[in-house]
């Protein structure tokens, strides 16, 4: 980057100054009175009909049932990826230096979330839970096993769960992936899986 | 070219402006439902608005600070003052890593920089992965939406479209079988690009990360299949804490389509091993749109288009008619300040109504500056002699009691007994396309007088 460095600084120095001649006097950022976002709601319903109501799968299960349920639910995949020790249907064992391209065909990726939100139905999955980072949306169908403990109320809150994590890259998933670009008409499965099931433990 | 013509252009196709003014509302509504379903709304709408209060107020100490967490990272960090230096650092980092095929996911910056003919004009193949700017990159248009950006196009327009560049079947447009063309089509691409370009949602000031959120997953499947990243975002996409997303991912999606938050709300801090990330921060007017005091709330907009979805001149004129990168009512405020000529008919491209205003996530006091912007323009832009001149006999008019009264009964007489042709004519733009109202035998003054007598 030797060739542009010049013009970079000039850019971040000028754009510094800028800001700091145009900027109005210093507004305080505000506090945030979260009792104003208290519900008194069945945090594990509400999640599940939200999860529903993007597009998602969810059942409250047995731990001991996790792969009798999947094969329920996908009965006919043969490259199977599991990063989770809580379940055996892997076919395809990867890790950190599995280059991303070869993952192209795999059919079912079961993996498991740290955390659900009630609000939304979204699941946070982080670099460590897909181990390559691109699994959960290369994956033609996705599974992810969550525990019920884990779901909290609303984003604020979330974010106060996930503040001591290591940084390095994480997505909240909610539902499959999809688009409404042709005519308004919901299609789901865009790039990203084409269905997700939750499975509650 | 103004507004009004090519509004008038839009308007051409009935039938497609009733659907579009339709298909709008329909995600207002949507956005409505959702909106009432969350504890505490109007709460979190004024914290949005304080949050990127204080962050203008503060902006270049949080660029600093988010500059130095990024790097701490290993993220590389750039700075670029306008487009074109925009343009000539993603190009340079596109060079270092000998890069000919590039996928993008949704960025109204480098639409706004023009970055794909810029590339393209250099041999390198630029593909717009979301699904709605995949279709409108095929036609050769910009989007005319900013989170719906072929909402302009009917499906059978898009079957002709997959057709003639994907060789797809014809269908009549059945959307399944379109959009299951277009992931075959779009993942043969991701498997084959050398860098991603994003936009950014949302900068973290005390983590250095950035948020990227799309529903179909293409930032995703972009980012990390390429060997480098490239996140292009304007300035004022800072947010100072982490804490904060949990604001604006509550606000987001629940203003621009109604769910309750996107598929995907991606987090990146730190590239994977191996890979390389850079962030590109732009100014391109922004910093001059900040001196602005009636006009700097504008620089609170998250992009989620509610603005424009309840906007009925919107609605009812297309995107494509505001000639802007961003269009609609936060279109019509931002365009001024950048070239007040060019877009000096915007800012009348309103009711007035205040329904945008309304709807926004951040509270951005649109349709306030929509009537400032018109103030600045009439007194430094040249106004049509008939609307000046309409105008000066207008306030003559009103300022003096009696000439109202003679004003009125003559309009009245007029428009009860003058031939069609001198009620209707240029100079009458309200009778374009509609009656004028039937007249009454009596004026409000009368009646009240009379009302009056009779106790």
């Amino acid at each position: 980057m030797i060739g542009i460095k010049k013009d970079r600084k000039m850019g971040r120095e000028s754009i510094l100054k800028s800001v700091k001649q145009n900027k109005p006097e210093l507004l305080q950022l505000p506090d945030i009175n979260e009792a104003t976002f208290e519900e008194d709601i069945n945090l594990l319903e509400t999640f599940k009909n939200n999860l529903k109501a993007v597009g998602g799968f969810v059942k409250e299960i047995d731990e001991k049932s996790i792969d009798t349920e999947i094969k329920v639910l996908h009965s006919n995949k043969t490259n199977i990826v599991s990063t989770t020790k809580k379940s055996a249907l892997g076919t395809i064992t990867i890790d950190k230096n599995t280059e991303p391209h070869t993952l192209e065909n795999i059919d079912l990726a079961i993996l498991e979330a740290e955390l659900g939100v009630s609000e939304n139905g979204a699941v946070w999955v982080t670099a460590s839970n897909s181990i390559v980072r691109v699994l959960p949306f290369i994956t033609n169908d996705l599974v992810i096993i969550l525990k019920k403990e884990n779901i909290c109320l609303h984003m604020l809150k979330a974010y106060d769960q996930i503040a001591e994590r290591y940084r390095d890259f994480g997505v909240f998933i909610s539902g499959p992936s999809k688009t409404a670009d042709i005519e308004q008409c919901l299609v789901v499965g865009a790039h990203g899986a084409m269905s997700l099931a939750v499975l509650l433990i | 070219m103004s507004h009004a013509t090519k509004a008038a252009e839009f308007n051409k196709n009935e039938a497609k402006v009733n659907w579009h003014d339709k298909a709008l509302w329909y995600v207002r509504e949507k956005r409505d439902k959702s909106a009432h379903n969350v504890q505490g709304w109007e709460y979190l709408r004024q914290l949005g608005s304080k949050i990127k209060a204080n962050v203008l107020s503060n902006l270049d100490e949080y660029l600093i600070q988010f500059e130095a967490n990024a790097k701490k990272n290993g993220i590389h960090v750039h700075w670029a003052s306008d487009a074109e230096e925009h343009n000539n650092i993603v190009n340079d980092i596109l060079s270092k890593h000998n890069a000919k095929k590039v996928v993008k996911s949704k960025s109204m910056l480098t639409e706004e920089c023009h970055l794909n003919p810029f590339l393209e004009s250099r041999g390198i193949e630029v593909v717009d992965t979301d699904l709605g700017e995949r279709i409108v990159q095929l036609a050769q248009e910009p989007p005319s939406h900013i989170v719906l950006p072929a909402i302009h196009k009917t499906k059978e327009d898009v079957d002709e479209l997959f057709q003639e560049h994907l060789g797809t079947t014809p269908s009549q447009g059945n959307p399944e079988y379109l959009v299951g063309e277009a992931r075959k089509h779009l993942r043969d691409k991701f498997l084959n690009a050398d860098v991603a370009i994003t936009g950014v949602n949302f900068a973290v000031a005390d983590t250095g990360g950035v948020v990227v959120c799309t529903n179909e997953g293409n930032a995703d499947m972009g980012v990390h299949l390429a060997k480098a990243h490239i996140a292009c975002m304007g300035i004022e996409k800072i947010i100072p804490k982490e804490k904060h997303l949990g604001v604006f991912l509550r606000l987001l999606a629940r203003s621009a389509t109604g769910q309750p938050i996107t598929t995907y709300s991606s987090h990146f801090n730190k590239p994977e091993d191996g890979k390389e990330m850079h962030i590109v921060i732009v100014d391109n007017g922004r910093t001059e749109q900040l001196s602005r005091e009636d006009f700097r709330a504008s620089l609170h907009c998250i992009r989620c288009g509610a603005c424009m979805n309840t906007c009925p001149i919107y609605r009812r004129s297309g995107g494509h008619s505001y000639d802007y990168t961003i269009p609609g009512p936060i279109g019509s405020i931002l365009s001024p300040g950048k070239d007040l000529k060019k877009h000096s008919s915007l800012p009348f491209a309103s009711t007035l109504c205040g329904s945008c205003s309304n709807v926004c996530p951040v509270k951005i006091n649109i349709h306030e500056q929509l009537y400032k912007w018109r103030q600045v323009i009439v007194k430094e832009q040249k106004q049509p002699m008939v609307k000046k001149s309409i105008l000066k006999t207008a306030g003559v008019v009103l300022s003096k009691p009696g000439l109202y009264r003679i004003a009125g009964k003559t309009a009245r007489f007029m428009l009860k007994n003058a031939p069609k042709f001198m009620i209707y004519n240029k100079l009458n733009a309200w009778g374009k396309a509609r009656d004028l109202p039937e007249v009454k035998g009596q004026n409000f003054d009368d009646w009240y007088k009379k009302r009056q007598k009779n106790g």
